[in-house]
């Protein structure tokens, strides 16, 4: 049996290879307002109340409005909400005033009565036997209730004081939704057909490959200048630097660092790498060789974070001497821990450790959660031991994290990034140093003193100056190793007007193609 | 026939039974026993101590294992998997709208790995002793030693980024839409009459196929060419031959048909293989099968629905002997005179 390559197999081979060309167009092939976007994370559910997620956060945005937003900056800004106030010098009753213009998809007005559901009666709705609970219906535990006194004016009620209730209606699960609507083809009908008010309609949804979002021509911001978006949800992180590479995608977001240099220096593409308000931080429990504050502090000393950034995140990675990011309200100007080597030494030396007997310690980390987390996690390891903390480096998965945090036996000291779009410090410290906390690894009395009186000070000054003594004593003892702000990275084609956010939001509606 | 094959169904359903319980059993014991907490990833950054036990009461994570299990399984008894504890959705729902994807990939997958296994089995049979015989040998060495997820990152890298000829991300072009009606995306673009559509998804499951494909095609090409071996010295052949029939003839209407019944058996084994394989090719491709799905249970180490999707594997897998057995039978006449 032989086969015969004649012309005709030829012209026949090439025409399929042209059919299969055609076949798949590329993302520069589609209208010039529609773009696709390489994602790697889909939303778990489409009731943007039930669940907090960071990586979730960008599609809610599109397609639902909470009452404030953000700019670029972090500082908070109008959105459903036009004004916002506390009544009371107790703080315990805060009105918003809607602006009266703004609508749902299904063309309905968005009122003060949907706010009402949104954060007093949905949060409070029994569960069903079998279901989950919001997790609205955690943030907004303190609501006592939500009265309506016109179509647009709502006022909040908290049973005791909640600093963070401004910043909560701008961050996780706040976004308002459709009473009328969710009340007529119920929450699983809504998570199956979401309308929301914000600047997208959901036109085509398949769990975890793809969302299709169609401008809303009469969001009350304008229409978005892209008019269709196609967010095809990639994973792999190699399968995005190959969709931007290949054309299929205009932007991808979430890139290998070293990949997105490379594709940054190719000829049509831009590569961004940008600090955002996510920190890259060391949770110290005290245990082992951690039960001393001077190996922890030595610890400290012996990182040398400015190597690390330009090693692993091309110094785009903005070192941190507090667990809370640069130029946000619980950051102190006037602090710094230096890189010391021989401070290290000498503080552990005054710890009884030395070369012959050095400071053992089991050292936790993430692979492939955040970029080159393990590698850096190998770094800091390499810097104590130059230094005498001999750490035992183990990957952890982050279930396996969770589980040891609860039950208190996280090692001495464990890498972790902790999510804050806000840059709020209640979301720093507030949680991360509470040892009332669940997120809490260092579980010490003398800093619930500290963080109990700030959970309940709504003097924004008073908070602040308070966050940023906090931040500053934890580390001045050596409860927590703040090491760099996190990373966005992406890439995207030229034509693409791409807007970064300080908080890593990827939001299409501030999108334009340029020509 | 008939009764034989009912009798084969009839005993794989009632093994079926003991098997499945006892791998429930198993995934739900020792999913249970790791040391992880399937609750802190879905609670909000202010929640407290009393919310965390407030979901572990409702999830019904504060009962004994036993008593969890055989909740469970009642459950499972009345068609309910379960609320998944990441997407907030029903477990029999997720996994319903994701096995059609995985379900038409892998049939592309097994078809691609049939066609290629059987052409290649045939050209190193046809070229046994010369040049053809060791070269196609050799490629299908190379082509074994590499795992389905190096097939579908290379795939990517020649045929989507290098010649970029064919799409890589997804089940079809993102200017489209079809309308789901079965959720299987070749089917429902045809019941749509969208035949620019169709061609979008078949292109679109050509290489994700492909890499499920390579990790068969080779096995076959191997197992074929010995049985055809085999089949080559039975006397029927040499009589055959004796009647002048040509060896083209020999070949495709005698040996093969023979030589068939271990590469059908084979063929039956590796498809639930490749069920395991689609979980990372369809990371890797972007494709929402219940491989993907799986992925990101585990990642967020969603109790329900990695409990559900193993559930179904393993139906899978007994529908596939089951399957084998009755091909089996209707390829081999002395299983039917028995």
């Amino acid at each position: 049996m032989t086969v015969e390559f004649t012309r005709r197999s030829a012209l026949g081979l090439s025409g399929a290879a042209a059919a299969l060309a055609g076949l798949g167009l590329p993302a520069w092939a589609q209208a010039r307002d529609a773009i696709t976007i390489a994602f790697p994370n889909d939303v778990p559910t489409w009731d943007p109340n039930a669940r907090v997620l960071q990586g979730a956060q960008s599609f809610y945005k599109c397609v639902f409005d909470s009452p404030l937003t953000q700019a670029p900056d972090l500082s908070p800004l109008p959105n459903l909400a036009k004004a916002w106030r506390y009544r009371d010098t107790a703080s315990l009753e805060l009105e918003i005033e809607l602006r009266g213009d703004a609508t749902f998809h299904d063309g309905s007005k968005v009122t003060a009565e949907d706010f009402r559901f949104t954060f007093d009666e949905r949060p409070k709705a029994p569960v069903a036997a079998g279901g989950r609970k919001l997790d609205t219906g955690f943030i907004w535990r303190k609501v006592k209730a939500v009265t309506v006194e016109s179509p647009t004016r709502a006022v909040m009620q908290f049973t005791e004081v909640m600093p963070s209730a401004v910043t909560w209606l701008y961050f996780m699960a706040s976004f308002v939704v459709p009473k009328a609507y969710i009340e007529k083809v119920g929450v699983d009908g809504f998570a199956a057909k979401p309308i929301g008010s914000g600047p997208y309609r959901l036109a085509e949804y398949q769990q975890g490959a793809r969302v299709v979002l169609e401008a809303f021509d009469r969001h009350w911001a304008g229409a978005p200048k892209l008019k269709r978006v196609t967010i095809e949800i990639v994973q792999d992180p190699s399968a995005r630097v190959a969709a931007i590479e290949a054309g299929r995608a205009d932007l991808a977001v979430d890139l290998p660092i070293r990949e997105t240099q490379r594709l940054g220096g190719r000829p049509g593409l831009v590569g961004r790498i940008d600090p955002i308000a996510d920190i890259l931080i060391i949770e110290v429990n005290h245990v082992g060789a951690f039960e001393r504050e001077e190996v922890r502090l030595a610890a400290h000393h012996a990182i040398d974070k400015r190597a690390i950034s330009k090693a692993f995140y091309a110094g785009k990675a903005i070192p941190i001497d507090v667990p809370a990011a640069h130029g946000t309200p619980g950051y102190p100007k006037e602090f710094h821990v230096a890189y010391d080597p021989a401070q290290a030494k000498a503080l552990l030396a005054k710890a009884g450790v030395s070369a012959g007997a050095p400071a053992q310690i089991t050292f936790f980390t993430t692979k492939g959660v955040f970029p080159n987390d393990f590698e850096v996690a190998q770094a800091i390891a390499a810097m104590w031991k130059k230094v005498g903390i001999v750490a035992d480096l183990q990957v952890m998965e982050l279930p396996k994290y969770q589980e040891l945090l609860r039950a208190g036996k996280l090692p001495e000291a464990t890498m972790y990034q902790w999510g804050n779009t806000t840059g709020d410090p209640e979301m720093y410290g507030g949680y991360l140093l509470d040892p009332k906390s669940i997120f809490s690894s260092y579980k010490s009395p003398d800093l619930g003193e500290r963080v109990a009186p700030l959970l309940v000070e709504s003097d924004p000054a008073r908070r602040a100056e308070g966050y940023r003594e906090l931040h500053r004593y934890a580390v001045e003892k050596g409860y927590s190793i703040p090491l760099f702000q996190g990373i966005k990275t992406v890439a995207y084609q030229k034509a693409l007007a791409y807007k970064p956010y300080a908080n890593g939001w990827i939001l299409p509606q501030d999108y334009a193609l340029k020509g | 026939m008939t009764d034989t094959a009912l009798g084969i169904v009839g005993r794989r359903l009632l093994a079926a039974v003991p098997i499945l319980i006892v791998v429930s059993a198993l995934v739900f014991v020792v999913l249970r026993l790791i040391p992880a907490d399937p609750l802190g990833m879905s609670l909000p950054p202010n929640a407290t101590e009393a919310d965390v036990e407030t979901m572990r009461h409702e999830m019904g994570l504060d009962r004994p294992i036993p008593e969890q299990y055989v909740i469970w399984l009642g459950h499972i008894a009345r068609g309910d998997l379960g609320i998944s504890s990441h997407f907030r959705q029903r477990v029999t729902g997720l996994i319903a709208a994701a096995l059609p994807t995985t379900l038409e990939l892998v049939a592309s997958g097994l078809i691609l790995g049939i066609l290629l296994g059987l052409t290649g089995g045939l050209l190193m049979f046809e070229g046994r002793g010369r040049v053809t015989e060791q070269v196609t040998d050799i490629g299908s060495l190379v082509v074994m030693s590499i795992p389905e997820f190096l097939w579908a990152i290379f795939l990517i890298l020649a045929l989507g980024v290098g010649l970029r000829l064919l799409p890589f991300i997804g089940r079809l072009d993102a200017d489209m839409t079809v309308p789901p009606v079965t959720g299987f995306l070749l089917v429902d673009s045809l019941v749509d009459g969208q035949l620019n559509a169709f061609a979008s998804v078949a292109a679109h499951l050509l290489l994700p196929a492909l890499a499920l494909g390579l990790a068969l095609a080779p096995l076959i090409m191997r197992v074929l060419r010995s049985s055809l071996i085999d089949t080559y010295v039975e006397d029927y052949i040499t009589l055959a031959r004796l009647r002048g029939l040509s060896e083209r003839r020999i070949l495709l209407r005698h040996a093969l048909k023979n030589a068939a019944l271990p590469t059908a058996s084979l063929i039956g084994v590796q498809a639930g293989f490749m069920f395991g394989g689609t979980l990372l090719v369809e990371v890797i491709y972007t494709f929402p099968g219940i491989g993907n799905l799986m992925v990101e249970a585990v990642r967020n180490h969603d109790l329900p629905l990695i409990q559900g999707i193993a559930l179904v594997y393993c139906v899978i897998v007994l529908v596939i002997n089951t399957v084998v057995d009755l091909a089996y039978l209707a390829l081999n006449p002395k299983l039917r005179r028995q």
